[in-house]
């Protein structure tokens, strides 16, 4: 596992460039504003610029935080680890950074307001009033002083004649130091002419409202400020017309300010004139300053809480990993490995927690290992007792099984697949030779034996199975102790010892009995032919009588011992290719002649029309089972005594097929307790029988590599199902597969 | 490039300090220029291959703008004169784009009101405020356009507004008027076409 923030570093560059973006712009902005502090005509310029910047670094910003703290609401709902943590810091750093500026805020706006305010007091304004009154006073006293004068040297021109007129008005104008003297007529035309600046011909034009004041006989008084801080104080006044002529006339003079006084009025009028500008730029300066403050503390603010988000998950983040990592490990995921936040505390945290996953990594994978050796000897295990013919249970003392083989099912005759975890008398309800052996192991362990070896008999319906069973307990303590349990299903290998010392005490009996009785019955014989002429009636009726029984005894000895020799002759098979259908019809056609009231019935199935196998032995296999179904039939007391011959073709479950012959009859059945051993020689029901019959049957049937069973029909009578294959090379394996059991016979 | 982005970006720029200014208490000011701002009258003479204008404008006489100029304030008037020449498939080609600059004052010393050209530096004084006025709306034989400028086979036309706003500020204070719309009205374009 690896952290998101690891796995995806372009959303790292995205990081990036957003800081240098917005770097940027804070950059430009302050480079702007170093600009403008510069060059206050460049402010005006570049002010929308910088307030552009801002207010994009303040929306950027609130977008920012308010993407940050949508993602964090939305993490903390989720409850995504490390989002409260981040929460609580960023609630506390929040309000640490907000408080502070929000109370700096308010106090800078009430000290700005006040302290604009304080410019513009009204002591100032009033004190600027008082300068300029005293101003226009001290200028005022001179105007009226010059008009005073110039009205009363206009009253007195009315006497001077014209060609007078210039040098009087020169010796008035040096007299008052006016700068310009002029004498108009009632056109507006110069009369005569004074001036301080010789070069001048031409007088500077009187303003209209001068003439209108004029025209109304008044006389006119101004004060006129010029460019570089100078006045000119411009008085006109009537000539009196002493002359009576009608002619209006006026005189026009200039007089200059003295420069300390203009220079100080002037200074008066642009202090007025300043603050007049800037009175009025009290609000907007007001205002301005509030934007200003108001920008930078949105900056401050914005910037503070985003800083505060950002480091708090930067704070979180390895608490997130480590909570992420631990939920990883939890769920088996040992490669988790986390990137190292720093060399602080938590960066030993972070270590620590690597060098935990690194550690677990190694033993998982060790224990992996040791799990997969255990795994595979658990397999070969499983292997090699599925291939086992012994059955192998493995079982605790509340007789639940743990193990079970496939051997243990075939022997028992029971389903045990699945069968782990359930206990045994479950598992043998259906079973009743299970149920046996289950019964068997219950009362050993009840009885404290926990280690044994014996054989088990059981007896069901199938017939009597012999078993070799050995117990042995497996290492544990207490309750969790088990018991192995190994058996054997020996039933076959008792019966081949026994098929064996049969067929020795056969060869034997008929070596031993069969060489004694010719030259008995040959003795007999001469006895009878040498004594019977020369003897009296009577004796020679008894001599008659005794020899024929001792003839016929011999002769059914005889009959005997060929039948033990026949049992136990050794396998020399001549096999042929025949129809076992045809062969089962002449059997039958030739003992229904004999049969009496017994009725033979053929039901006789299709494809066996050619199988390998000895036609002489499979004929002796009909011939037994029908004298032996015939004898049983003999005595009883049915109306309709049946014998059944009956053929088919199965598939012998390996692909290979094989071949049928049932032989039933509806008599008495087999006795129960002989059911298991009815193929034993020696063992009949009958008090004329040898007890060779089935032992041959079963002997040729093996010899073909066949299978023979015996069993009683549900509806009474018994039953012999012979099975024998029908191609060489799968009987001659057959026959092979009994050869040790063979072997073993002679060995025991 | 700068200066005209500069212009268009004020009126949006405006809007926003306005709604950020909500956040702050801040005095409304009411609009002191109301009352008629209008070309009445423009042509041009030609006068020895030179065109020289002839306006007559209107400007507001209100009390407030008396008030200002009682207490200082200088109230700039701007006469602008634009002379493009028409372009079917494109936007009019700027020929000419002068403007006339003057400051009224009232100079309280003098009692006088006193209209100053900046740029020439002349300076004329006027004993009522309508007479200024009077004064600043008549503009005479002022030239804007050189007459071989012209094509004989253009079309062009000649656009004079007037304007009028609280100035001869520093720079820096006119600034701070930046986000304030009032003191600063200007007319609509006065145009007509001219013929060569």
């Amino acid at each position: 596992m690896v952290p998101d923030h690891v796995a995806a570093p372009s959303r790292r560059w995205s990081s990036y460039a957003q800081g240098l973006l917005w770097g940027a712009i804070g950059l430009a902005a302050l480079l702007m504003l170093a600009n403008g502090v510069r060059n206050s005509s460049e402010f005006s310029r570049l002010e929308p610029w910088i307030l552009l910047l801002n207010l994009v670094g303040v929306i950027g910003l609130t977008v920012l935080i308010g993407r940050k703290l949508w993602q964090l609401v939305h993490d903390y709902r989720a409850h995504v680890p490390g989002s409260r943590l981040t929460a609580r810091t960023v609630t506390t750093f929040g309000v640490l950074v907000v408080a502070p500026l929000v109370i700096v805020y308010l106090f800078s706006l009430d000290f700005l307001n006040r302290g604009i305010d304080s410019w513009f007091r009204i002591e100032v304004k009033q004190g600027l009033n008082d300068a300029l009154l005293l101003s226009r006073a001290a200028i005022d006293v001179r105007m009226r002083e010059y008009g005073f004068r110039t009205e009363r040297f206009a009253a007195s021109l009315g006497f001077v004649p014209a060609d007078q007129l210039v040098n009087r008005l020169d010796s008035e104008r040096r007299a008052t130091g006016a700068t310009e003297m002029v004498l108009f007529d009632g056109a507006q035309r110069v009369l005569a002419l004074s001036s301080e600046n010789a070069a001048d011909v031409v007088p500077s034009s009187p303003p209209a409202e001068l003439l209108r004041q004029l025209s109304e006989h008044r006389p006119y008084m101004a004060i006129e400020p010029e460019a570089g801080g100078q006045y000119v104080i411009r008085v006109a006044a009537p000539v009196s017309d002493l002359t009576g002529s009608g002619d209006r006339r006026y005189v026009l003079a200039l007089y200059e300010v003295p420069p300390q006084l203009a220079q100080l009025s002037e200074s008066v009028q642009q202090t007025y004139s300043q603050y007049g500008e800037l009175a009025v730029l009290r609000e907007p300066l007001k205002n301005s300053f509030r934007l200003t403050l108001t920008l930078v503390l949105l900056l401050a603010m914005l910037a503070a809480i985003y800083g505060a988000i950002y480091s708090a998950q930067q704070l979180a983040r390895p608490v997130h990993d480590l909570i992420e990592g631990t939920r990883a490990v939890g769920k088996g995921d040992f490669g988790t490995r986390l990137p190292l936040p720093s060399r602080d505390e938590l960066g030993f945290l972070v270590h620590s927690f690597n060098d935990m996953t690194k550690r677990l990594r190694r033993a998982h994978a060790e224990a992996r290992r040791s799990r997969e050796t255990v795994e595979q000897e658990r397999e070969r295990l499983a292997i090699i007792l599925a291939r086992l013919s012994t059955g192998v249970l493995a079982v605790d003392r509340r007789l639940t099984v743990h193990i079970a083989n496939e051997a243990a099912g075939l022997i028992m005759g029971a389903d045990l697949r699945g069968a782990t975890g359930r206990a045994l008398p479950d598992l043998a309800r259906d079973s009743d030779r299970f149920g046996q052996f289950v019964a068997a192991l219950a009362v050993r362990f009840a009885a404290g034996r926990e280690e044994w070896r014996e054989q088990i008999d059981l007896d069901s319906p199938g017939g009597h199975r012999a078993l070799m069973c050995a117990c042995t307990p497996l290492p544990g303590e207490g309750g969790d102790r088990g018991y192995v349990i190994v058996f054997d299903d020996i039933t076959a290998l008792l019966q081949a010892q026994r098929d064996a010392a049969w067929g020795e005490v056969a060869r034997r009996l008929a070596h031993e009995i069969k060489n004694p009785l010719t030259p008995i019955q040959l003795s007999a014989e001469r006895l009878r032919r040498r004594l019977l002429a020369g003897m009296p009636p009577e004796d020679a009726g008894i001599l008659q009588r005794s020899t024929d029984t001792i003839v016929q005894q011999v002769e059914t000895m005889k009959q005997m011992v060929n039948a033990f020799s026949e049992y136990a002759r050794a396998p020399d098979m001549k096999l042929t290719g025949f129809s076992l259908n045809e062969l089962v019809g002449e059997v039958a056609e030739l003992y229904r002649s004999q049969a009496g009231r017994t009725e033979i019935g053929l039901d006789l199935g299709q494809g066996l029309d050619r199988i390998a196998a000895d036609r002489g032995r499979i004929r002796q296999i009909l011939n037994n089972l029908l004298v032996n179904a015939l004898e049983a039939l003999e005595g009883c007391v049915q109306e309709v005594r049946k014998v059944d011959i009956s053929t088919r073709l199965e598939d012998a479950g390996t692909g290979e097929p094989q071949a049928v012959i049932l032989v039933c009859d509806n008599g008495p059945g087999f006795p129960r307790e002989l059911l298991g051993r009815v193929f034993d020689p020696y063992v009949t029901s009958k008090p004329k029988g040898t007890g060779l019959g089935l032992a041959i049957v079963k002997k040729i049937v093996e010899e073909h590599g066949g299978h023979i069973d015996a069993d009683n029909r549900p509806e009474g009578g018994a039953r012999v199902r012979v099975t024998l294959p029908i191609r060489e090379a799968v009987r001659a394996a057959g026959a092979r597969d009994r050869g040790p059991a063979m072997k073993k016979e002679s060995l025991g | 490039m700068l200066g005209a982005l500069n212009a268009s970006l004020k009126a949006p720029l405006r809007s926003l300090c306005a709604v950020l200014l909500l956040l702050t208490p801040c005095a409304v000011t009411a609009d002191a220029l109301d009352g008629v701002l209008q070309v009445r009258s423009a042509y041009v003479a030609l006068e020895q291959s030179v065109f020289q204008l002839h306006a007559r404008v209107d400007y507001p006489m209100t009390p407030a703008i008396s008030a200002a100029l009682a207490d200082g304030v200088v109230v700039s008037f701007d006469v602008e004169v634009r002379i493009q020449r028409t372009r079917r498939l494109w936007f009019d080609a700027t020929i000419a784009d002068l403007t006339l600059h003057r400051e009224l004052a009232y100079h309280t010393v003098s009692d006088r009101y006193v209209v100053h050209d900046p740029r020439s530096g002349d300076q004329q004084t006027f004993a009522t405020l309508p007479a200024a006025l009077m004064y600043l709306g008549t503009i005479d034989n002022w030239p804007v356009l050189v007459e071989p400028v012209l094509q004989p086979d253009d079309h062009y036309t000649i656009g004079v507004r007037a304007g009028i706003r609280r100035g001869h500020l520093p720079s820096s204070l006119r600034a701070l008027l930046f986000w304030t719309n009032d003191w600063h009205r200007v007319s609509d374009w006065f145009t007509w076409s001219l013929t060569t």
